[in-house]
């Protein structure tokens, strides 16, 4: 006992210093920080890729310009793509897994908080793993799809592709192994009365994302695997000359792929199916089909990957397979539109930042689901593909959809996470600037697609009649920038001088709404019993059928605290990480470094399993 | 004193409200994980079958008897696993370790089974990663579901040596148990693999 | 304090729990069924359709033998077969799905 007592809550700790405060970041094992570290490094990536983005609309933005060639544009192409899936969207959707599942299902932390903090450390390394390639030289340039051959060892002979397929292995065991405990934590860890269709529908959604996670990247494994070995070990995977076919990649990757693109928006949707409620008053319309939806969204997703392959000739009985499949999966998602406007229809609507960008995300999420809709027919999608009409489909998807659900997700939970409410009239402002920018940006480019404008071209002739549309995007990208700009600025003012947040400031339904802002190291002080969807409300307003509301429970005692234990702090999982990254770093050095790594990563697992054989006294083992 | 122990019993912080241990379930979720992992390999094994267009065939270096001992010696040591399993379970910690240090050695005969028949078909029939599909394929799938063991061995020795240490006994089951299962798993993608690619013509 | 942690760290979930009986028995049925597969490969103008089904059969016997018993699945909370049962017929379709549009049997026609 006495051994933890420095983690107690409740106990007095001193202020730290500031390396005090540094090893305290880096050891933590609660699922809060986690998320912060994921959160503000997600944000960090993302800015990244949105300047990648930039220079690549800068150089767009006049005909036969000059402002990068060929080489960087691919280069800016892949890092782009890559970046914002892998290290912007993901990992920001992770930030909130992090944070709010254990609150919203009234638990003190996540099913395995060390291995939660591997997974972030996993993460970092390979991010900072993919950008060392700008140090060296060697920026990833096959796209962020890396189709082959052109990875091969013939084509692509710098170390390029190395950087992106190593990269990428790395994230995944990040992505899987939060993923594991993630799915865990919801099965195992919900509070008393918290079966599975009184979770909140973002619990849902993520738990649906947790499950696609650790199924699909498999496949993605599986092809880099094979991408690896024949560019390492002299293997004929995708190798024509020997009978290998380049579209076992295409197959591996989208079989990964498609359910990736589901990964990426049902936590946006998940979050929309928290701030529509809230901010209408009024409980989601159709909960339980909601939630169906999402599973069957999830399920579906297995089963339409090839329609990312309808130019490659796979014959008119595959074709048709998979459009007959894309087509029906857009139902589910068409019911969950509905359902979030039946959530608004007879509201009692509060106009908050929160639900302009949910309400932005629906309307944006529906153009973008429309112009996929037509993609889903082979003969429609053979004039669409590898046009801009597909990058501008996919971005109203991934940025109206994804983007948006986010950040309304950031306003929506900043109070809770920070203490502190962002400015409303800059969030607005943040919100019209992003909507106009967004919609200038991406609405041209259906056209300039149906035109004749090929995907990840550096430059195109004067008199091809795209000049005016892509000026016109460029200043888009523009604008989203500097709506980007009011955000940063409306989180420092805030961080600086902003209104402190109540527990509850937006009258909230779910559980994280009813325990202090930001919460205590162990969340809930008495373990809450929930008794149905939306406790939370029923708690404060009754069920509106004349019941009156719930008693309150007596308040907290000291004792009660006290006998509150927390996971303490760990550095097994960043030294792990290190060691997993200098092993896996090895392959582009030198032999020795995999076999030191290799051993130092064995032995670094040995100590983290070890860690807690045999705690003291105290601890249920 | 007696409430301490009380709530002890009842609150050990690994079960969670499905009455299942968490590293349990997480395990179980991995092997499903680990299903699409294999499925892949096995998959692109398959795409690949008889479109190979030079190289040696399956058939000409194929060792079926050798191949099904080392299948007897997975399947046996799945039986060694359980009862490791089962002796853990009484405590009965000396019988433990000798059933998980035999689980151990036979998995490490199953791998040096498969050096000797890598070693055979790249030196006596000229088959290596890079002569074809099927060399490609099979040292592929067959190189990491021999990793998978070979991890498992070295879990499973360092259990043996925690054993040994008296670190080992009755209330580690659970992590026993995961290793079982991962050991388990382990037998049964040989057992897919073993009659996909080695008996079907 | 250690005794009830012995007996407390040994769950199980579902009733019935497989004796060392039957995990002797499941394993000679499991080398019953071994040489079985083995020696049909040597069974002289076995038609091949009926090799390979046969063998399939017997294999996914024994696969379910290992997973039910010695995995113990078949006695324990439904939540567990589904994480795992879930995921391989996931695999499963997935591995006929790369063969089919791989032509390895002749599923879908060749594309011109």
């Amino acid at each position: 006992m006495a051994t933890h007592a420095a983690f107690m809550p409740g106990a007095k700790v001193e202020t730290p210093t500031f390396w005090g405060a540094v090893a305290s970041w880096l050891t933590t094992v609660d699922h809060k920080r986690i998320g912060i570290l994921y959160g503000s490094s997600a944000f960090i990536f993302f800015l990244i890729g949105g300047i990648e983005a930039l220079i690549m609309r800068l150089q767009l933005a006049r005909p036969d310009n000059t402002l990068v060639g060929a080489q960087t544009f691919n280069e800016l192409f892949t890092m782009h793509g890559t970046t914002m899936v892998f290290l912007a969207i993901m990992p920001m959707s992770a930030s909130f897994f992090n944070y709010m599942i254990p609150l919203q299902i009234g638990a003190r932390d996540v099913a395995f908080p060390r291995l939660n903090a591997l997974s972030y450390w996993i993460f970092l390394a390979g991010a900072l793993f993919l950008h060392a390639s700008f140090v060296f030289g060697a920026v990833p340039d096959g796209g962020w799809f890396g189709y082959a051959n052109l990875t091969s060892a013939q084509f692509s002979p710098r170390h390029t592709i190395d950087f992106w397929m190593l990269g990428l292995q790395i994230l995944g065991i990040s992505s899987m192994l939060a993923g594991f405990n993630f799915l865990v934590t919801i099965i195992n860890m919900r509070a008393p009365g918290m079966t599975l269709m009184r979770m909140p529908v973002f619990v849902w959604m993520s738990f649906v994302t947790q499950f696609l996670i650790v199924l699909a990247f498999p496949c993605i494994t599986v092809g880099l695997i094979l991408l690896m070995f024949d560019r390492f070990f002299g293997t004929l995977f995708y190798v024509p000359a020997a009978g290998g076919d380049p579209l076992l990649w295409q197959h591996l990757f989208w079989l990964f792929g498609h359910p990736e693109v589901y990964i990426l928006i049902l936590p946006a949707m998940g979050i929309v199916s928290e701030i529509l409620p809230t901010f209408a008053r009024k409980p989601l319309f159709g909960a339980p089909v909601v939630i169906y939806s999402g599973i069957m969204i999830g399920f579906f997703g297995f089963g339409v990957w090839s329609h990312h392959m309808f130019s490659v000739g796979m014959g008119p009985v595959a074709d048709a397979a998979f459009s007959i499949s894309t087509m029906l999966i857009a139902v589910p998602t068409g019911v969950k539109i509905f359902n979030w406007l039946g959530t608004l229809w007879g509201g009692s609507i509060r106009f908050q930042t929160p639900l302009y960008f949910a309400l932005g995300f629906i309307a944006m999420f529906t153009m973008g689901g429309l112009s996929g809709v037509m993609h889903a027919s082979p003969p429609v999608d053979l004039q669409q593909t590898d046009t801009y009409f597909v990058v501008a489909h996919f971005h109203y998807v991934l940025f109206g959809g994804s983007i948006f659900g986010l950040f309304g997700g950031a306003y929506y939970w900043w109070p809770k996470i920070t203490g502190k409410l962002l400015d409303e009239r800059l969030g607005k402002v943040h919100f019209w600037l992003m909507m106009l920018g967004f919609n200038l940006t991406f609405f041209p480019q259906h056209y300039l697609g149906l035109i004749g404008m090929p995907r990840r071209i550096y430059t195109y002739a004067p008199d091809l009649g795209w000049n005016f549309w892509n000026l016109i995007s460029t200043i888009g990208a523009f604008t989203i920038a500097v709506s980007f700009l009011i955000f940063i600025y409306n989180v420092i003012r805030t961080t600086r001088s902003g209104k402190v947040a109540s527990p509850d400031p937006w009258d909230g339904r779910t559980l994280e709404w009813s325990i202090p802002s930001p919460p205590p190291v162990y969340n809930f002080a008495r373990v809450p019993q929930v008794h149905d969807r939306d406790d939370l409300w029923l708690q404060k307003y009754g069920d509106g059928h004349g019941g009156a509301p719930r008693p309150k429970a007596g308040p907290v005692t000291a004792a009660e605290i006290a006998a509150i234990h927390m996971p303490p702090t760990s550095f097994w999982p960043i030294i792990l990480a290190i060691a997993m990254a200098v092993m896996i770093s090895g392959l582009l050095i030198s032999t020795y470094q995999i076999i030191i790594g290799g051993l130092l990563t064995l032995y670094c697992m040995y100590k983290f399993a070890m860690e807690l054989h045999r705690p003291p006294e105290g601890h249920g083992h | 004193m007696a409430d301490h122990a009380a709530t002890h019993a009842v609150h050990d912080p690994n079960i969670g409200n499905t009455g299942i241990d968490h590293r349990k379930m997480g395990m179980w979720a991995f092997l499903g994980s680990d299903c699409m992992f294999f499925g892949s390999l096995i998959g692109t094994y398959l795409a690949y079958k008889g479109k190979s267009i030079s190289g040696p065939g399956p058939h000409d270096v194929f060792d079926i008897p050798l191949t099904s001992y080392s299948a007897a010696l997975l399947l046996a040591s799945s039986l060694t696993m359980v009862l490791a399993l089962a002796a853990l379970q009484n405590n009965r910690v000396k019988a433990a370790t000798g059933w998980l240090l035999a689980t151990a050695l036979m998995g490490l005969h199953f791998v040096l089974n498969q050096v000797y028949e890598f070693t055979t078909f790249a030196l006596h029939h000229g088959l290596t990663l890079s002569t074809s599909l099927f060399g490609s394929s099979f040292f592929v799938l067959t190189g990491f579901h021999g990793a998978h063991v070979t991890g498992g061995v070295i879990w499973l020795l360092l259990l043996v040596s925690l054993a040994m240490r008296g670190k080992l006994d009755a209330r580690d089951y659970t992590k026993v148990e995961i290793a079982g299962l991962y050991w388990h798993f382990v037998d049964i993608v040989w057992i897919a693999i073993f009659t996909i690619i080695y008996l079907i013509p | 304090m250690a005794d009830s942690h012995a007996t407390a760290a040994a769950p199980h979930a579902r009733g019935g729990h497989a004796t060392v009986k039957t995990y002797i028995n499941v394993a000679v049925a499991l080398a019953i069924i071994t040489a079985v597969e083995v020696a049909s490969l040597y069974i002289p103008g076995i038609p091949n359709p009926v090799l390979v089904v046969s063998l399939l059969g017997m294999s996914v016997i024994k696969f379910f033998l290992v997973v039910g018993f010695f995995m113990h699945l078949r006695y324990d909370h439904p939540i567990l077969r589904g994480l795992f049962v879930g995921p391989l017929v996931l695999a499963i379709i997935i591995i006929l799905a790369i063969m089919a549009l791989f032509s390895a049997f002749v599923l879908l026609p060749r594309p011109h």
